[in-house]
């Protein structure tokens, strides 16, 4: 079976977006099928995305693939006889985003009309798949919510989990992703002022410079610079196998992210449980608190408090980490089932 | 500072072109840019659909690059600042192939509008490209013959002439590269009724399983299973240029052929001679009859015996290949010029 991946992308810019598919694509080639992945650029430019649209409408597919499964939008546009769609959001300007700050355009009867149709173009294109699925619950619930439409939940897994690995509870929380303001590391360093235990930090990522400098600006503040671990740089994947064996957990708090991040599963696969706030949205879909995890408030002090619990109460942070692992089954985040999902 | 490249691509064909795109982002990188490809999927069948082929193309949105080099139509007709062209392919059905009847455009005056459509917009995407390199100087005299433009030929360089070192050890004609009609292995095998005790290796990617299948009715066709080997799939560079290393020569018989092609340089890398036809286009600008191999015509009786003076006459073979090598080095083909060229 000839298998076309579709997807759009950013030029220069990396990111989870494009793990889904490239990942996916080295696990059909690991198992015999033959797939390709096509990335065609688009931007969240609101004056030309009807422009985009016409653009992935128009690609024809029909002689090189018996099916495509497509990822970012506008690729679930794309036309095919047999179209599976693995939606990983909207364009949320104009969706969950629409009449916020966040949202380039205002909404009056121009921008108002041009949202009704860019949301019954979306909810036509997503008509003609075979299967609809999504990444998480958030993305589920906007499906329903906004274009009416049924879908299944298929949780994205990493590539070769079987790398992660558990040799000790040490005394490290670890974070590992991009630094910037949603993400909220200032939080976790603020935290790391308020712990009683000598437990330790260390955040791994890159980000904006503005926000890099404010971080360590405020290690150097409260002069944490024995606590707190600053790996301001892309971290080796063999960096980041040995950080997660050797963690007390994982943390990430991210503010309403869609998905529960890509780290959090690592550690799960690590055995260690992850620490994350009441706000950071689908994180909490695999996090549930006190069993695998803890669930705090976005407080300095409630997030050192976790830390401080995991650091005092070592079989805790081993039992929560030991449920992480089970709960990857329990929510059939594995390639087997991807494949069997999206093969049927 | 930021390159794109855009080129378009055929899912699961790889060959020179492809070669040449993954490793011109390669070497930008190493110089200190910022650089990734472009691969818009191109469908040409039926003719009509290059229209929409194009205004696929001209409604996708680049965003910022600081340079954008086109290699291939239509993705050359992509909009955005800044481009310079270093020109692979235009649609050669509408030129050159038009003329020698080798098309798929009708002979009509709907052909004659497909044909005007796409010769309009390859005018405007020329004129308004900041600078114009080809890869060779065919393409280069085709496109003053046809759109009436100025360009530089600037042939790309060999990706990794270390691996081709010429230790000669076995005795054998070697056939590489992709492997289909146009190409013309078929008469290679045909031509080994003229050329007794000379042996074959024919070896690289059939674009499609009819194109292998053809191959091997010819062999079973002609009887010559003991003195052929065939070996159809994507070599690795390694395997491929120990193919090479080990030939005595090397044949190549593209019809018309836009440029030198890699096949060529890397056998004259090796010091290896090469068996091509009077037809093969841009091969004979480095190619030529008792100098540097052998130019006959592209008949079975002929490349027969061209095939038995290599094998037969092995001193006049290494001299016509230590030929080679000196012609290509004339050329000074290198990355680091090539980059240089292209980014200033």
């Amino acid at each position: 079976m000839k298998i076309g991946l579709i997807s759009s992308c950013a030029p220069f810019v990396d990111g989870g977006g494009r793990f889904i598919v490239e990942w996916l694509h080295q696990v059909l080639q690991e198992n015999g099928y033959n797939s390709e992945i096509i990335y065609i650029p688009s931007f969240d430019d609101p004056n030309c995305m009807f422009e985009q649209m016409t653009a992935f409408r128009l690609l024809s597919f029909d002689n090189y693939f018996d099916r495509v499964i497509t990822f970012r939008p506008p690729a679930h546009i794309v036309k095919h006889r047999h179209k599976i769609v693995w939606f990983i959001h909207h364009a949320r300007s104009f969706y969950d985003l629409w009449g916020t700050m966040y949202c380039p355009v205002q909404p009056d009867k121009y921008w108002s009309s041009f949202r009704a149709n860019l949301i019954a173009a979306d909810t036509n294109a997503l008509k003609e798949a075979r299967r609809l699925y999504t990444n998480s619950r958030v993305v589920s619930e906007r499906l329903k919510k906004y274009n009416r439409l049924d879908s299944k939940v298929l949780y994205p897994p990493v590539l070769h989990p079987e790398r992660f690995l558990n040799k000790c509870y040490g005394d490290e929380i670890v974070s590992i992703c991009r630094v910037e303001h949603h993400k909220r590391q200032h939080i976790l360093v603020e935290a790391m002022a308020h712990v009683k235990s000598n437990v330790k930090l260390r955040i791994c990522g890159v980000g904006s410079k503005s926000y890099v400098q404010d971080i360590k600006n405020t290690i150097i503040k409260y002069n944490l610079g024995n606590k707190v671990y600053f790996e301001n740089r892309w971290i080796s994947e063999n960096e980041k196998i040995d950080f997660l064996s050797n963690a007390l957990a994982h943390v990430y708090l991210p503010f309403y992210e869609d998905s529960y991040g890509y780290p959090t599963i690592e550690a799960a696969w690590s055995r260690k449980a992850t620490i994350t706030t009441d706000d950071s949205g689908g994180v909490s879909e695999f996090v549930i608190n006190k069993i695998n995890g803890l669930v705090v408030s976005n407080n300095p002090r409630d997030v050192a408090e976790a830390f401080d619990v995991m650091y005092f109460n070592k079989n805790l942070a081993m039992e929560f980490g030991n449920n992480s692992y089970e709960r990857l089954s329990d929510m059939g985040i594995s390639w087997k089932n991807v494949l069997s999902e999206l093969l049927q | 500072m930021k390159v794109l490249i855009v080129t378009n691509m055929v899912p699961f064909v790889h060959g020179g072109a492809e070669e040449l795109c993954f490793h011109l982002v390669k070497n930008i990188r190493e110089y200190g840019h910022e650089a990734e490809a472009i691969k818009i999927p191109f469908t040409y069948e039926p003719a009509e659909r290059i229209i929409e082929e194009m205004v696929l193309c001209k409604n996708i949105c680049l965003g910022n690059a600081d340079k954008v080099i086109a290699l291939k139509f239509p993705a050359y007709l992509i909009p955005c600042e800044n481009k310079i062209f270093w020109l692979v392919h235009q649609y050669r059905q509408a030129y050159d192939l038009w003329d020698a009847n080798q098309t798929n455009i009708q002979k009509d005056q709907r052909g004659e509008q497909i044909r005007s459509f796409i010769k309009n917009a390859d005018n405007i995407a020329f004129k308004e490209a900041k600078r114009i390199f080809t890869v060779s100087k065919v393409i280069s005299k085709r496109l003053k013959y046809y759109n009436n433009i100025e360009s530089i030929s600037l042939p790309s360089p060999i990706n990794d002439p270390q691996n081709f070192n010429g230790k000669t050890q076995a005795s054998y004609i070697f056939a590489g590269g992709r492997v289909n009609s146009g190409k013309r292995q078929f008469l290679l095998i045909q031509a080994l009724k003229y050329a007794k005790g000379v042996n074959l290796i024919i070896a690289g990617p059939p674009d499609n399983q009819e194109e292998a299948e053809k191959i091997y009715k010819i062999v079973e066709e002609e009887n010559v299973k003991d003195r052929v080997k065939i070996d159809l799939r994507f070599l690795s560079r390694e395997e491929y240029a120990d193919y090479v290393n080990r030939s005595s020569a090397v044949a190549y018989l593209p019809f018309d052929e836009d440029s030198a092609g890699y096949v060529t340089m890397e056998a004259f890398q090796a010091k290896k001679p090469v068996i091509t036809t009077t037809d093969s286009g841009g091969v004979l600008e480095i190619v030529a009859h008792n100098k540097t191999g052998w130019v006959v015509e592209p008949n079975a009786e002929e490349l027969g015996v061209a095939m038995c003076d290599a094998i037969m006459n092995p001193k006049k073979t290494l001299e016509l290949g230590e030929k080679g090598r000196v012609i290509l080095d004339l050329l000074g083909l290198n990355w680091e010029n090539t980059i240089k060229r292209l980014l200033a």
